[in-house]
């Protein structure tokens, strides 16, 4: 009898072993088949995959509505658009980005890369991840079904009371805005979990707290945000629905409630959710100059403490979104320097990012020529940032379009360049495929110029007295001519945005095969076949330095003796990443999908009574308990392999 | 071409662990952080709309009732020693311990749940009356909402662990079950001083 033939993929020569072992993960891990296995999947790929691509399609919607804005205010006196569905428009525009789009996408590229980049095979508690991507997506659905029956919310997306108030927004807008942020909460918070669990437990042995890649630290602060400022939004939504439906008087004055409680409990949540954006897109930032530049990032300790120190000061800072409201005075300096001092962190990354850049030999791909974007226009965010941090200056800017071109600038300079950047850097482990570089460097070109040319004008627009949120102007205030330009930007960033569709479509189908690390870099999300299988790793990964796939030799080191007949992952300590314990990741499930559909009856029918909270706890406890309650069949094979700690000393 | 190099053997680490070596503690942990968060926010609500009453309660309206809410948050803190006890046994993996532990439990939540549902009528206010009563209802009906889930998980624990097909780390989920009790009953605490007892101090 011969052995069998060594198999050989782009890097590793898999021995008969090796063989064996892949043969019996392919059965383990295999995906459930057809439509109902779609919504069974609970494997990080596959949920994070889709969830990308259901936030891009928001994203696109978010930008429709844009571009009908930019066109609606492209010339004075535009009748096109009225003032009902303008307000419907900027509101689902900006619920939409930050609520559908931004958080969601980032978490995503997180729930997609985490597990690949720590070396392990699936997230901690799948199903659970598998439930939060269904919630978001009926969330984000209904939102639009409800727009699209003349149903949208209209109250702005931080939906201010009194105006969201029974009092100013009867009918049943503001409650679809509000459970709607319910439902993207929910899926953020599910997300926050899993990722926060799934770093500190299942890293590969030897990635210890300070081998990291910096894109997982970023992740693992951004969880934590989520974790304490989601909570006050997601609460503040749920008063506000019940002053709607059930005559509560949280934000009444009239009866003792207050108006200023909806903007402490929205910004302390709100502020925050910037740095929920952009501090994944720091790590992506980082990820992408190290491998571009070919070295170790400058000064990884400070970049890790940066982050970390970001994240504790972006809890610091809400109140300067409400300079206008009255604040006393110590508050006001208290907010205008913490909103000032959060730049030295953030500068501290920037200035470690062109050291690395300087001292590295830098190859200008596309996702490069995103991060020197990012630089450049987020910079100019961040100092108009620290324009508007000073009290005075924030008075005469507040609620023009001053402060519509700084939001533009932090979000798309911080959030979108790096994402685009990302897009181009990873879509080759997502799809096995690489993007067009020439259409890469036409779509950075005509996003960078489109940014700039549509919101800078706005500065001046905003100096010059043009207030947000109106739906059109008259000729004699003399803001035609730069709106015009505006709109002419959007155009651009419209064409740059269908090119860059263009070229992910073609690239998935036709692109050039990537192999496993085509970029040359060096941490362990490049260690596996690209697309990664469903079992991810034929062997976990050990790690052996700050950037393993730098330092390997002809060796892979690799973990042996976890089980291949069933899911199991490897659990390790939290700070040095000892092998600690193994435990079955959970099969496919079908109950987390019912659970989300229960869940979106639940805060749907809570819209008009309130006995719909009742209801949803009756129809969730059954898919809730069929979601944990072990399989016979499933059990029957994880018994045979169990080690429990005191049959092991000896009991 | 390289080649793989086992160079770590995971075979004879154990399946089950308790704490904060188990990943499913830390994510109770997480909820833990979530829900507390959820109950700070209650919190600071029913103080910041302290400010816009001149008296508090704000008349007619008078304080809360103090005898049932007093046995109620007593109950509730007491069932955290035979919590302990239930803990213990599911520490040493004793199964028939866990289940009587369980099924004591299983009784004293339902009880708890029995008790808080009088809180409310004890509160004197409705949450219609005004934000006083808004912020007072709220306060008690998230922790109620908690304790209410928190006893349905009970119950299936208690389930399982008589009816269930059983595995190890169904000790370990009943381990950070206990942890996840000790939160609700000590959490109260604060809340209930705050809801009963301020309205008569200020």
């Amino acid at each position: 009898m011969t052995a069998p033939m060594p198999v050989v993929t782009q890097e590793i020569a898999l021995s008969a072993d090796d063989l064996k072992t892949r043969d019996e993960l392919e059965k383990s891990w295999a995906y459930p088949r057809g439509f109902v296995g779609w919504l069974k999947n609970t494997s990080h790929l596959s949920v994070g995959k889709r969830y990308i691509i259901t936030a891009l399609v928001f994203f696109i919607l978010g930008g429709l509505e844009a571009g009908l804005m930019r066109l609606q205010l492209s010339r004075p006196e535009n009748a096109w658009i009225g003032p009902d569905l303008y307000n419907q428009i900027f509101t689902m525009h900006g619920t939409t980005m930050m609520f559908l789009f931004a958080v969601p996408v980032m978490t995503a590229v997180g729930l997609y890369l985490v597990p690949l980049m720590i070396g392990t095979r699936n997230v901690f508690a799948p199903r659970l991840n598998l439930f939060g991507y269904f919630t978001y997506l009926i969330g984000g659905a209904f939102l639009y079904v409800a727009f699209f029956v003349n149903n949208g919310p209209d109250a702005g997306w931080s939906a201010y009371t009194p105006l969201s108030g029974p009092g100013f927004s009867p009918g049943k807008r503001v409650d679809v805005w509000a459970q709607t942020i319910t439902f993207t909460e929910i899926a953020a918070l599910s997300a926050a979990v899993i990722i926060i669990v799934t770093v500190f437990k299942q890293r590969a042995p030897g990635m210890s707290l300070n081998r990291i890649p910096l894109f997982v630290w970023a992740m693992l602060v951004t969880a934590f945000m989520i974790v304490f400022s989601m909570p006050w939004v997601a609460t503040g939504s749920q008063m506000l629905a019940a002053d709607r439906l059930i005559d509560t008087h949280f934000f009444n004055a009239a009866e003792g409630g207050d108006a200023l409680l909806w903007q402490h409990l929205f910004w302390f949540f709100g502020h925050p959710e910037v740095y929920i954006i952009f501090i994944p897109a720091l790590g992506m930032v980082s990820a992408i100059v190290e491998t571009f530049t070919g070295r170790p990032i400058f000064a990884y300790p400070v970049m890790v403490l940066s982050l970390i120190t970001t994240g504790f000061m972006g809890f610091g800072l809400w109140v300067h979104h409400m300079f206008a409201t009255p604040i006393p005075q110590l508050g006001q300096s208290f907010f205008t320097a913490a909103s000032s001092i959060i730049a030295i962190p953030t500068g501290v990354q920037i200035f470690c990012w062109i050291a690395t850049i300087w001292a590295g030999k830098p190859r200008f791909t596309t996702p490069l020529l995103f991060i020197i974007g990012f630089i450049i226009t987020f910079v100019i965010g961040g100092v108009t940032g620290v324009m508007i941090a000073s009290v005075p200056f924030d008075l005469q800017a507040h609620d023009t379009y001053f402060i519509v071109a700084h939001l533009h600038y932090v979000l798309i300079g911080g959030g979108l360049f790096p994402l685009f950047g990302a897009f181009y850097y990873w879509f080759p482990k997502f799809t096995g495929r690489m993007m067009s570089e020439r259409l890469g460097k036409v779509n950075f070109w005509l996003f960078f110029i489109g940014v700039h040319v549509t919101f800078f004008p706005m500065h001046i627009l905003g100096l010059e007295g043009m207030t947000r949120r109106i739906y059109t102007y008259l000729p004699e205030t003399g803001w035609g001519p730069l709106n015009m330009v505006s709109s002419a930007g959007a155009v651009i960033i419209v064409l740059s945005v269908a090119l860059f569709l263009f070229n992910a479509i073609t690239s998935w189908r036709r692109g050039a095969p990537a192999g496993d690390n085509p970029w040359g870099a060096a941490s362990l999300e490049w260690a596996t076949e690209s697309p990664p299988p469903p079992y991810v790793f034929l062997h976990v990964p050990v790690c052996t330095s700050e950037h393993p796939l730098w330092d390997e030799t002809d060796k892979r080191p690799v973990v042996t003796g976890l089980r291949t007949d069933i899911r199991e992952n490897l659990y390790t300590t939290m700070m040095d990443a000892e092998p600690d314990h193994r435990h079955d990741s959970p099969e496919p499930n079908i109950w987390p999908f019912i659970a989300a559909l229960a869940t979106g009856v639940m805060f749907i029918t809570a819209i008009f009574t309130a006995w719909g909270l009742v209801i949803g706890i009756i129809l969730l406890f059954f898919p809730c308990v069929k979601w944990g309650w072990p399989v016979r069949a499933e059990q029957e094979k994880r018994l045979s392999g169990e080690r429990d700690p005191l049959a092991l000393a000896g009991r | 071409m390289k080649t793989y190099e086992k160079v770590v053997d995971v075979t004879e680490t154990p399946t089950v662990v308790f704490g904060r070596r188990a990943s499913t503690w830390m994510g109770t942990t997480a909820f833990i952080a979530i829900e507390g968060t959820t109950l700070v926010i209650c919190i600071m609500t029913y103080l910041y709309v302290r400010k816009n009453f001149h008296r508090w309660p704000p008349p007619p309206l008078v304080v809360p009732d103090l005898i049932r809410p007093t046995i109620s948050a007593l109950f509730l803190a007491l069932t955290t020693i035979p919590n302990y006890w239930l803990h213990q046994k599911v520490r040493k993996l004793d199964k028939r311990g866990t289940q009587i532990g369980l099924l004591v439990m299983s009784i004293l939540v339902a009880i708890a749940v029995w008790l808080r549902a009088y809180d409310f009528r004890d509160l004197n206010a409705h949450w219609d009356t005004n934000a006083y009563g808004s912020a007072a209802w709220i306060t008690v009906a998230f922790h109620s909402t908690l304790l209410a889930l928190e006893a349905l998980e009970t119950w299936v624990f208690t389930a399982l662990f008589w009816f269930g097909p059983l595995e190890g780390k169904h000790f370990s989920d009943a381990d950070d079950n206990c942890a996840y009790w000790y939160f609700m009953a000590i959490a109260w605490l604060p809340m209930y001083a705050l809801i009963f007892w301020v309205p008569r101090l200020v």
